[in-house]
């Protein structure tokens, strides 16, 4: 559905995005993911057709964007970074406007409308001025214009940002249901949210993707350092001295962790069963044997951290 | 279409539901209505002069259309020149402030309609300021007639040839404001730079004077105030016709031009 390949931006001599990768298939939902600066905003500003990159191609839906900008940008809804709203307009006037400028046929556009604003909950502020919004119902207001004239792909550059926890709640269950139907990239920097709403990840630091992958894949795929907690019912500090000798392996005891310890493992994951064979034989009582996942913000970390490409 | 449509709709709205069209026409009424009072007394004391000095001859010349309308147009249009940067400055500067340019720039719309829609709307505000224009003739013409004066009477197709070219040099100031506007996000450099390329184009009149030969006629030909002298004498000549439709299109295109090359950096 949207296909970037080798995408290079330069602000004057600042390097905002470079060689970046990437497809989204249809009916993907695709968290967009770096800290301040990465370049999720340059990328989608290029996918979009609102600038073109220096080098590299963007296509959607098979048209280059470039190319056939008008066939692209009928596909898409796009929420910008800011919400693109007039202050002197009503939210009805507003969103009549969008409509008319995406091409709707007049005679469906009210209950279009309607339909939006059902979804994005501003139906009872339809006749305010923008102006008199607050952030929070602003942004909904750009949402809905976002997803006006049921746009096949919809982009949200951080569709969060701003909002109280509750509303922060309600608009990732709107993306969630959208995604039923959609195709969907949304950029941020709060990793939970990728975590509750996408099934994909693309991680972006300093212009440059270094992690392309579904969440589970690429949870599991960092866990190269494999850490197993283990828990049993008659510990003693003598267990841990001698699995550390005889597996020659890391093993610690954090304070929590009152009858028990962890041991990490680098590749040798076919020690594992050894190492339970030991305990379970030893007559220790296991009681739990288990690995230490890392979270997706480790692996953010991990990732933004160490200059590593994958 | 409907895309050129749908901008100028709201355009147009943004024009007439919030203060700024209605400062502009406050504003405007206020000083064309104060050039029409001098311009009109100092017409009224001439005329007397010549009755009480039974200057029959002279008295002729004095008619309401040469002596009252024609210099009004004329100082009205000098007076475009500072109130056309105002209503063009927001056009695409605000658009870019308000990062509002980001819908208009992934919605499927050109850039050509995107321009248009709101030229067009400018358009609509010059033309509401030429009818007011208009108020003063028939002021005249009202009381004029009640009044008696041989010389009372008004000719209007003079009128009309003047409005048609007040409108026309205006459209054509607009559309160097438009590019002003695109090129910045900044209404009150917008406003500036558009005054400068306006007073530039006057000005370009005045070294005409010192000229000689071809070149005086070319430099004349540019300046944008000079065109709508043959208007105001109720004549409509291809060559004024063709200036102000090129200057026009030339300052949509270089807007349009701008607005396709920012992209690009
Ligand atoms: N108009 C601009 N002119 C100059 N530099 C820019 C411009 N826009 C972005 N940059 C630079 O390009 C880089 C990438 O910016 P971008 O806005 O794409 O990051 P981002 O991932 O969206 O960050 P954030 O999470 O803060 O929104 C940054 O270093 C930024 O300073
Ligand atoms: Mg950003």
């Amino acid at each position: 559905m949207i296909e970037v390949k080798g995408l290079t931006k330069f602000y004057k001599q600042i390097r905002a995005i470079e060689d970046v990768s990437f497809s989204v298939e249809k009916g993907d939902i695709v968290g967009f993911l770096g800290p301040n600066g990465a370049g999720k905003t340059t990328t989608m500003k290029i996918i979009t057709g609102f600038m073109p990159p220096d080098s590299g191609v963007a296509k959607v839906a098979g048209f280059d964007v470039f190319e056939s900008p008008l066939e692209v940008k009928k596909r898409i809804g796009y929420l910008p970074e800011n919400p693109p709203v007039y202050n002197d307009m009503t939210v009805y006037d507003y969103l009549k406007f969008v409509a008319e400028i995406k091409g709707i046929e007049s005679k469906k556009i009210d209950v279009e409308i309607e339909r939006v604003s059902e979804s994005c909950g501003i139906t009872d502020v339809q006749k305010r001025l923008i102006a008199h919004l607050s952030k929070g119902f602003r942004q909904r207001v750009g949402i809905a214009q976002a997803i006006l004239g049921n746009p096949e792909i919809v982009i949200f550059d951080e569709p969060t940002i701003g909002l109280d926890p509750n509303q922060v709640f309600e608009v990732r269950t709107l993306i969630k249901e959208l995604a039923k139907e959609k195709t969907i990239i949304l950029s941020t920097h709060i990793l939970p949210e990728v975590e509750m709403t996408c099934k994909k990840v693309i991680v972006i630091h300093k212009g440059r993707i270094v992690a392309k992958e579904n969440i589970e894949d690429l949870l599991r795929r960092r866990t190269k350092i494999s850490e197993m907690t283990v828990r049993v019912k008659r510990f003693s500090i003598e267990l841990m001295k001698q699995i550390r000798d005889k597996f020659n392996i890391k093993v610690s005891q954090p304070p929590e962790l009152e009858n028990g310890f962890n041991f990490e493992l680098e590749n040798q994951e076919d020690r594992i069963e050894d190492i339970a064979k030991f305990i379970v034989d030893g007559g220790y009582g296991l009681l739990e044997f288990r690995p230490i996942t890392l979270s997706l913000e480790d692996v953010f970390r991990e990732l933004t951290t160490e200059e590593k490409t994958v | 279409m409907r895309n050129i449509i749908a901008i100028f709709k709201k355009e147009f709205k943004i024009y007439f539901e919030t203060p700024v069209a209605y400062v502009v026409f406050g504003i405007f009424s206020l000083i064309s209505g104060y050039f029409f009072l001098q311009i009109f007394s100092y017409f009224q004391r001439q005329s007397l002069q010549f009755l009480q000095y039974q200057a029959a001859h002279m008295l002729e010349h004095m008619n309401l259309n040469d002596m009252v309308m024609r210099p009004l147009f004329l100082n009205i249009n000098v007076f475009f020149l500072l109130m056309i940067p105002v209503i063009t400055m927001r056009l695409i500067a605000d658009e870019k402030r308000l990062k509002t340019y980001e819908l208009l720039m992934t919605s499927p719309v050109t850039t050509w309609q995107i321009v248009l829609g709101k030229y067009l709307a400018s358009l609509s505000v010059i033309l509401v300021m030429v009818l007011i224009v208009f108020i003063y003739p028939m002021l005249l013409s009202f009381f004029g007639s009640e009044g008696g004066l041989s010389t009372g009477s008004i000719e209007w197709m003079p009128l009309l040839t003047s409005g048609i070219g007040l409108f026309l040099a205006g459209a054509s100031f607009a559309a160097l404001g438009i590019f002003a506007s695109s090129l910045t996000e900044s209404q009150i450099i917008s406003a500036i730079v558009s005054f400068g390329l306006l007073l530039l184009f006057w000005v370009i009149g005045w070294a005409s004077a010192g000229a000689e030969g071809i070149l005086k006629e070319v430099l004349r030909y540019l300046s944008l105030l000079e065109h709508l002298d043959q208007f105001t004498k109720g004549l409509i000549e291809v060559k004024d016709i063709v200036y102000y439709f090129s200057v026009i299109y030339f300052g949509l295109f270089l807007t349009q031009q701008s607005i396709s090359s920012q992209r690009w950096r």
